[in-house]
């Protein structure tokens, strides 16, 4: 039996400021079953300190709908850390 | 999902926006009033004098929060048809990027429902603004949008 736990694969999406503080448009990644948007977007923080400042003003969004940070994650989401929006 | 009249207009464009196609798009003959709001690209920001903007989005998603909106206000106030176009890319002083049209039997539900599109539009919708001055350019500060869906059916 592996000793892992069971991950699941996401698409994550970057836009405005998220996106040129990674340098990422877009990626696919693997996250334990379980983990939430949250824990989600410290991995990205640990990868990319740089966005620990900005981690008060971004949103979480799931499936194209913003969602609470303990949102749970599911196999296939799309995910995304919103920076305010400034449409208009 | 929340749905919205097919004679409805949402959309994101490249292109430059066309006030007067979609101000024919809302008009009917029981109509009696059609409020716009047309926001274009103001030549400074903060004192500091604007060369350009660009404009970016989560398009499949900001295409539905403005449909949402769309959604909100038909329900909330008596009006026909909604037009409701966000530009996206690069806009120069003087351009549009956001044009509403609001059609309705009577005045005042087309002005209260141009104004709550485009107040709502600007906390919601996943669009981004960058500025670009002679010396730098610098992301809009933006609103924080709210997480919890204001208006979701129990289903």
């Amino acid at each position: 039996m592996p000793s892992v736990s069971p991950s699941v694969r996401v698409k994550v999406l970057f836009f405005g400021r998220v996106r040129e503080l990674t340098g990422l448009t877009e990626e696919n990644g693997e996250i334990s079953e379980g983990a939430t948007l949250g824990d989600l977007l410290e991995r990205y923080i640990q990868r990319y300190p740089q966005l620990a400042g900005f981690r008060a003003s971004l949103v979480a969004s799931r499936n194209q709908e913003f969602a609470a940070w303990d949102t749970r994650i599911a196999g296939g989401d799309e995910i995304a850390f919103l920076p305010p929006v400034s449409g208009g | 999902m929340p749905t919205t009249p097919e004679s409805d207009l949402y959309e994101l464009i490249q292109a430059a926006v066309d006030p007067a196609a979609l101000v024919r798009h809302v008009r009917a003959g029981q109509d009696g009033a059609i409020v716009t709001f047309d926001g274009f690209v103001r030549n400074e920001s903060h004192g500091r004098a604007t060369k350009y903007l660009e404009y970016e989005a989560y398009e499949p998603m900001a295409l539905a929060k403005m449909r949402e909106i769309g959604a909100q206000i038909h329900e909330r106030y008596a009006i026909h048809r909604v037009a409701m176009v966000h530009r996206l890319g690069r806009m120069d002083i003087g351009e549009t990027s956001v044009f509403i049209a609001v059609s309705a039997p009577h005045r005042a539900a087309a002005f209260d429902a141009c104004r709550f599109a485009i107040d709502t539009l600007k906390r919601t919708v996943p669009i981004w603004k960058k500025e670009y001055f002679q010396d730098g350019a610098i992301w809009a500060e933006g609103k924080i949008p709210p997480t919890a869906p204001k208006t979701k059916p129990a289903s």
